[in-house]
């Protein structure tokens, strides 16, 4: 049986990814992409020091699992463009809660 | 292969309208979706509904699906010669194809068909599959056997379901719920296109000592009345092996003593000597018999003790 080597990505906030690896990975198209960048429902981490067109933007590798759930939803639900940036914020919102939900458990 | 009655899934009649079609399916969406659902088994009946809707939304699909005729679902079925969705031509081999298989070829062969004139790449399908790990693996790094099935375009343009079997390297450093993209570990893709991508959810196996919360553990701490009020040292599990452990004099059961940088490594982080902690949790246990010297002494300290726990009762 091979053994894989395969570069592997670490899905958490440690771990940054570009734009393009964005749409590589989500399914989601640039146009979506930066749709959500604009109107604040997707966030890169360096958005303050780099130019918003620019292809340096950097992303946090957890962002991948979010987006890819919205891609899930929107298909599914044949969403429109309009309601995935609230769709993003609450998935998000979701995440973070959980994740303060597990650091709450009592050992 | 089995037939499917996807009017019967979907919960419409035969003769129902594109919009009927639609809406039984949202309600039934959102009812089961698996990021929408807490239903166990909704993900397997999401797909179910999925591959209904996919297959009746479209006029041309729904027409080749009527074509196949009435039948149980369950029964064993093969498509009748010169049917309309297949991909082969006369006398092709329906063997080893999925039911929903036929109708995804149906669309995907007409596309694939102009992205052959084209001869246009297409990119593998991406899988996500989850791997249950032991603390013990996830501790010092893995090797763990994915066995999943790709699905593939044959020659002629039909999509087969074909086992991909390897084994792949888990860091060392990996949490529960952890996620890892293991990049063109998914479909193959056709044409030049690149592989899809693997995303693998990684879940920790209980364990029978230790639980764990992001990289610290815990261990319950079983200590006798009298090693908590005199203080001991008690030799104490991780996964690094034995250490001993000083108890100090007056512990009670739930204080947590912790043993620095005996938990999980934090490699992920880049930080590659950093571990958490390991948090003993004291558990005063008395015995459930006692032998006459032991009665004997215990009755003897709680004639001349003036300890009071309920003291601040009033």
């Amino acid at each position: 049986m091979q053994i894989d080597q395969t570069e592997f990505i670490w899905l958490d906030e440690h771990h940054e990814v570009s734009m393009e690896e964005l749409v590589d990975l989500t399914g989601l198209s640039l146009e979506v992409l930066q749709h959500l960048l604009e109107i604040g429902a997707l966030v890169a981490n360096n958005q303050a020091e780099v130019d918003m067109a620019t292809s340096e933007l950097r992303f946090s590798s957890h962002s991948i699992v979010s987006i890819r759930t919205l891609s899930r939803l929107k298909a599914d639900f044949e969403l429109e463009q309009n309601s995935l940036g609230l769709m993003l914020v609450f998935l998000e919102r979701i995440r973070k809660l959980e994740l303060q939900l597990r650091g709450l458990e009592k050992p | 292969m089995k037939f499917k009655d996807y009017y019967e899934t979907l919960g419409v009649a035969r003769t129902a309208s594109v919009d009927e079609i639609k809406k039984a399916y949202r309600k039934l969406a959102h009812q089961y979706h698996p990021d929408v659902s807490k239903d166990p088994a909704g993900e397997a009946k999401f797909k179910e509904i999925g591959e209904a809707y996919a297959t009746l939304k479209d006029t041309e699909k729904r027409a080749a699906y009527d074509e196949l005729g009435r039948h149980p679902s369950g029964q064993d079925f093969k498509p009748p010669p010169n049917w309309a969705g297949s991909q082969g031509g006369q006398g092709y081999s329906f063997d080893d194809v999925d039911f929903a298989d036929l109708f995804a070829s149906f669309s995907k062969g007409r596309q694939h068909s102009q992205q052959q004139h084209h001869n246009r790449p297409i990119p593998g399908q991406d899988y996500e599959l989850t791997t249950q790990v032991t603390l013990e693996d996830a501790y010092q790094g893995m090797t763990v056997d994915l066995n999943f099935s790709v699905a593939e375009h044959d020659s002629q343009g039909q999509v087969r379901h074909v086992p991909h079997t390897f084994k792949a390297r888990i860091p060392k450093g990996v949490t529960n719920g952890q996620k890892l993209l293991l990049r063109g570990k998914g479909g193959k893709g056709s044409h030049g296109g690149p592989n899809g991508n693997l995303f693998l959810n990684v879940s920790f196996i209980p364990h029978k000592l230790f639980r764990v919360i992001d990289y610290d553990l815990f261990i319950d701490l079983p200590l006798t009345a009298w090693e908590a009020a005199l203080g001991a040292t008690v030799k104490v599990p991780t996964l690094a092996g034995d250490v001993n452990l000083k108890v100090p004099a007056g512990s009670s059961s739930g204080q947590k003593l912790r043993i620095s940088k005996r938990g999980m490594p934090k490699f992920n982080r880049g930080l590659n000597h950093e571990h958490g902690d390991l948090y003993a949790l004291v558990q005063i246990v008395v015995p459930t018999s006692l032998s006459d010297k032991d009665r004997e002494l215990l009755q003897a300290l709680s004639v001349s003790s003036t300890f009071n726990p309920r003291a601040h009762f009033g």
